[in-house]
């Protein structure tokens, strides 16, 4: 036993404990130990260190835990407990001692009379009268009126003579109202004391009884040898358990701290748990991206989460007959189903594109365009929505971005959701080109992702010609696609007013999410557990 | 995207070299093409050997092939492109042996037909199962679904010429369809028969039905649906076949019999033009034989493609690069005109004339630059509001979350007991779970409560975000809004804190608030305020009624706010 580091540990009632009983002479005599001279329980505690019962037991328990106290013993006992309707008995006394002196005072009477003078229930008064009258203190006459015996009281009040049951139970009940918490120990009555305490307290449904009785158990404990070490190196040490514990605003006030020393406490205790309020782990990834592409020199925009055909297909050119413009490949609305009206001059114009190509040097995909179903309501299902809405107010110069929240018509398991986030965003500017979007591509990958290498592959996306797929090296997740871009296809620009070419991009940022995270599945995003969420940590990523 | 599965030796041998698989993968990236799975050392015979590609470019279904990736990649290798004799082009048609009769009764169901005649080698197993994966690919993809373009393909020994295609009413014929075992009627197909129950929908609209007969009358198949058992099954060894195209699109049924005719004549077969007699106008005319170069020439000048591309390219660069992709080209003065290769019609722009030379330079030449042009960066006000009202309500001890916007409507209506009167209802859901948008973050709130009763308490959540419900005065006739909400679950959560927390949250944003008395079935009555800013109710707060606790089965005392945010920025 460390005994320098284990008195760092030891709580003042413990201290006092081991200072009081921790010493060698008392270890070496055996005698001591059988007469109960060291052996320690709570009562023992209270009574010679002023403990309280609950003190007394956490510092058994705690020093038991340290090795510094062992068991040594324990004894069943039974403790009565003085009742509210008990306490209410030792102020006007219990019914049978109050008919008693009913009847010396008025003389023989009617039972009814006995309750109605007293305020007693006739049920009570009945019961009363029948222990009673087996005891010979009562009987009834012809007139069914209750006597006192004549000789039963002579005898009650003879010196010398037996003290009668109901004299005794004054006496206990005076007794418990006088000790504390009404306690009195089974073990402190004497014999009569026993039989008549047997006809008052009950152990179950005391309410209606002057005393409850309870089983206790009294433990014993005796200090080991490793105790009486601790105790001298607390000695050595100068520690009474008197040392000051919490800092209080009186103590500073007092200025009592200068008068005495500061206990120290078990810094090697782990520190409790706290819940604080915090920020979610996946919105700040988010919003840290945000931050990125605005010191980029990108503008956020955002947009309603209902769209039409109109802006989230028709203004990005995907000729309405398109297999991904299917019913089951987007969200519909069940009511309202149409738009009233799309907005003028760009329906005419994005119309007449598709069609012949309007004004756009394009040949246009030649059909005739549905003026109706372009009216149709759905949910946002890409984000590249907001960068065509984005267009007609678009400055020149202009860089804009947006963190879309987008819907599929997907089955959702680990990697799809069916309503999730789509980074994307558009440069205008008069001499950008495809060399200044695989600038921003590399910015993005480095900046965003943290990249160390990048590759650009030919891609196809129906709005943009021509189309770029960056993919990068992932320090962590190694090879993987991190967006797709393009510049703006003329049938795309044109119609919404636009005469320079536009790069648009979208960037995949669910995969980093999921590792800045730790989590591999794209459903724990949106995890709707609170403690989960309160203890997910984000990673640098 | 389609994915698709080549022979390995058929492959290489139409490609004209082997390539390793970190070569090819890279070869592919130049057809946007990406090696999905090739186990170079797999097991089994070698001629079974494959390898599965993913075609990312929808507009170039020439590639969906063993023959058409060998071809793409061929010509980049090589420079040098294949010629199609036996094409047709508008006033110069090709000399044909055979030929359909179209009848006028087909001109309001399935109006179109192309088709071409194949001979001399025997068909083999790997080009059999091209054919027939071509055939998916291009007819599902393309086609979409078969609605606009469906194939079939025939023995040709039996069949008596001309074939005739017509509408017929759906029970006046019978024949074996293939994988069948006795005659039906179309009606019976569309029934019984797998593929009749498939893609019965695109005829069942129609009174008559489409039909490919020969000129006795025996049928070859009912488009789009099945071919017949006789002259519809195409066995190893055929020496002679009939491939045709029907479909709603001219343009989309001849660019895939093209693209079919140029896989045949790749694999070693003779294609033999087929002349198609319509009795009435089309975009190619009356007579129209197949296959037929419709494709029209697009124009570029250097220019364009420098400033685009971000390199000077001369007259002669681009001319070069393009070739590299299948095109023919022609200059005048400082503008180069392309034809298409017989196969593609992906040129709708002179912006597409620009990605062929990108692709056609490769990736590498072209180096990243960084941007010149300065602008500012700037959040949204909303975004803003946003993160100063989160920041204060995780300083009272709230956790943020982040939820999904759609939900079930047991949990967005029926729990909260609102009825569904502003709620955003879903028509074709996908499961019960996305049946409507949130129209307000409570729902959410009280469902992390309902399944967090083990989280320690006490419980403070918080989430931003966007709600979206009906509103007759948009033009959308619904509105969306960002809002924040909070919920407060423990043991003496009550009507005061709810209103503590946004006494101090709009102390900090600065606003000036007042309440008023409201009655909202979510909240106990006279325990409910509405907040009120610059005249508006923008808001609620109050403790949550326990008829919707029980209904989220929720055993611990709730009380809520929710405020518009946008509403804060006027």
């Amino acid at each position: 036993m460390d005994a320098r580091s284990l008195v760092k540990s030891l709580h003042p009632l413990e201290v006092k404990v081991l200072l009081r009983y921790g010493t060698p002479d008392a270890m070496a005599s055996g005698d001591a130990i059988a007469s109960g001279g060291d052996r320690l329980d709570s009562a023992r505690l209270e009574s010679e260190l002023g403990y309280k019962e609950g003190h007394s037991n956490q510092a058994f328990s705690w020093l038991s835990a340290k090795g510094l106290a062992a068991e040594d013993g324990r004894e069943a006992r039974t403790v009565y407990e003085l009742t509210p309707l008990g306490r209410e008995f030792a102020e006007k006394g219990a019914p049978e001692e109050r008919i008693l002196r009913y009847l010396s005072e008025k003389g023989p009477s009617r039972l009814p009379d006995i309750a109605a003078g007293l305020g007693l229930e006739q049920k009570d008064v009945g019961s009363a009268f029948g222990t009673l009258s087996k005891e010979g203190a009562l009987s009834m006459d012809g007139d069914k009126r209750a006597v006192l015996s004549t000789e039963w009281f002579e005898k009650a009040h003879a010196a010398g003579g037996a003290k009668p049951r109901v004299a005794i139970v004054r006496e206990l009940l005076a007794k418990a109202v006088a000790s504390e918490g009404g306690l009195l120990e089974e073990s402190a009555l004497d014999g009569p004391e026993k039989a008549a305490m047997a006809g008052i307290a009950r152990k179950r449904g005391a309410g209606d009884a002057a005393f409850r009785a309870a089983e206790r158990e009294r433990v014993w404990y005796r200090l080991t040898a490793d105790a009486v070490l601790a105790a001298e190196e607390l000695r050595s040490q100068g520690v009474t358990g008197e040392e000051l514990g919490a800092v209080t605003p009186e103590l500073l006030q007092s200025g009592a701290w200068k008068e005495s020393t500061f206990r120290p406490y078990n810094i090697n205790a782990p520190a409790a748990r706290l819940m604080p309020g915090r920020r979610n782990a996946y919105v700040e990834f988010l919003e840290g991206v945000k931050d990125k592409l605005v010191s980029l020199g990108f503008e956020e925009f955002d947009g309603g989460l209902v769209e039409t055909e109109f802006w989230n297909s028709d203004a990005l050119f995907m000729p309405q007959f398109h297999s991904a413009r299917d019913i089951h490949d987007v969200y519909h609305l069940a009511e309202p189903t149409k738009a009233k009206s799309i907005e003028e001059p760009y329906l005419s114009q994005v119309a007449a594109t598709h069609e012949n190509g309007g004004a756009s040097g394009s040949r246009g995909w030649n059909y005739s365009f549905d003026r109706e179903f372009t009216k149709r309501l759905i949910l946002r299902s890409q984000g590249t929505v907001l960068s065509a809405r984005q267009l007609p107010k678009a400055k020149v110069p202009g860089k804009y971005f947006g963190i879309a929240r987008c819907f599929r018509y997907d089955k959702v398991d680990a990697t799809h959701l069916s309503d999730f986030y789509q980074t994307e965003g558009i440069v205008l500017g008069e001499d950008v080109n495809l060399r200044t979007l695989l600038g921003f591509l590399e910015m993005f990958a480095v900046e965003v992702a943290g990249a160390k290498e990048v590759k650009y592959v030919p891609g196809y996306f129906p709005f943009t010609e021509p189309s770029v797929e960056v993919h990068i090296k992932h320090p962590v997740l190694g090879w993987f696609e991190l967006g797709g871009s393009g510049i703006f296809r003329p049938e795309v620009t044109e119609p919404l007013g636009i005469k320079v070419p536009v790069l648009a991009w979208g960037i995949g940022i669910d995969r980093m999410a999921l590792m800045a995270l730790g989590l591999n599945d794209l459903r724990d995003l949106f995890s709707p557990d609170i403690e989960s969420v309160r203890l997910r940590r984000a990673k640098n990523i | 995207m389609p994915k698709i599965e080549v022979n390995e030796s058929l492959f290489f041998s139409l490609l004209g070299r082997r390539f390793s698989a970190r070569e090819l993968e890279s070869r592919l990236e130049g057809a946007k093409a990406e090696l999905d799975e090739w186990l170079e050392d797999q097991v089994g015979p070698v001629d079974e050997r494959t390898i599965k590609i993913e075609l990312n470019d929808t507009n170039r279904p020439d590639l969906w092939s063993t023959a058409g990736l060998a071809r793409a990649l061929r010509v980049r290798e090589t420079g040098t492109r294949p010629e199609y004799p036996f094409f047709s082009r508008e006033g110069a048609p090709a000399a044909s042996k055979r030929k359909v009769v179209v009848e006028e009764s087909v001109k309001g169901v399935r109006p179109f037909l192309a088709g071409f005649f194949v001979s001399g080698r025997a068909m083999t197993d790997a080009v059999l199962k091209d054919i027939i994966q071509t055939q998916e690919k291009l007819c599902w993809n393309f086609g979409r679904k078969r609605r606009s373009v469906s194939m079939g393909i025939y023995r040709t020994a039996i069949i008596q010429w001309p074939v005739r295609y017509k509408a017929v009413a759906p029970d006046s014929v019978r024949f074996v369809p293939l994988q069948g075992d006795r005659p039906m009627t179309l009606t019976e197909i569309l029934k019984e028969h797998p593929k009749g129950r498939e893609y019965g929908f695109i005829n069942e609209p129609h009174a008559l039905h489409p039909l490919l007969t020969d000129a006795k009358g025996a049928i070859l198949s009912y488009p789009p649906i099945i071919n017949s058992n006789d002259l519809g099954a195409v066995k190893v060894g055929d020496t002679e076949l009939f491939v045709e195209l029907t479909g709603t699109d001219l343009v989309s049924v001849t660019l895939s019999a093209s693209i079919v005719a140029c896989d045949f004549a790749d694999s070693g077969f003779a294609v033999e033009p087929v002349k198609v007699e319509y009795p009435y106008d089309t975009a190619f005319g009356r007579e129209v034989t197949f296959p037929y170069y419709f494709q029209t020439p697009v124009s570029v000048e250097a220019a364009k493609v420098s400033k685009l591309l971000g390199k000077p390219f001369s007259v002669q660069a681009v001319r070069d690069a393009v070739r590299l992709m299948g095109c023919a080209t022609e200059s005048h003065g400082q503008y180069v005109t392309v034809y298409p290769p017989e196969y593609r019609n992906d040129f709708l722009h002179a912006v597409d004339i620009v990605e062929d030379v990108m692709m056609g330079k490769g990736m590498a030449f072209f180096e990243p630059e960084r941007p010149r042009d300065f602008t500012i960066g700037r959040l949204t006000p909303v975004e803003l509001i946003s993160r100063r009202a989160k920041a204060i309500l995780a300083g009272l001890g709230g956790q943020e979350m982040i939820y999904g916007y759609l939900g079930s409507g047991k949990d967005l209506v029926e729990r909260m007991g609102t009825g569904d009167g502003e709620a955003i209802r879903i028509s074709n859901p996908m499961a019960e779970s996305f049946e409507y948008v949130r129209p307000s973050i409570l729902p959410n709130l009280l469902g992390s409560e309902s399944v967090s009763s083990r989280a320690p308490y006490p419980h403070r959540i918080f989430e931003a975000g966007k709600v979206a419900f009906r509103n007759p005065l948009e033009n959308y006739g619904v509105s969306t809004r960002a809002r924040i909400a909070f919920l407060l679950a423990h043991g003496s959560a009550d009507y005061n804190e709810a209103a503590s927390q946004v006494a101090t949250l709009m102390f900090f944003l600065g606003k000036d608030y007042s309440i008023a008395e409201t009655e909202d079935p979510r909240f106990i009555p006279g325990r409910q305020a509405r907040v009120i800013y610059k005249g508006d109710p923008i808001g609620i707060f109050g403790e949550i009624h326990p008829r919707v606790l029980e209904a989220w089965s929720i055993a611990m005392p709730c009380s809520a706010a929710e405020i518009d945010l946008e509403s804060l920025l006027v």
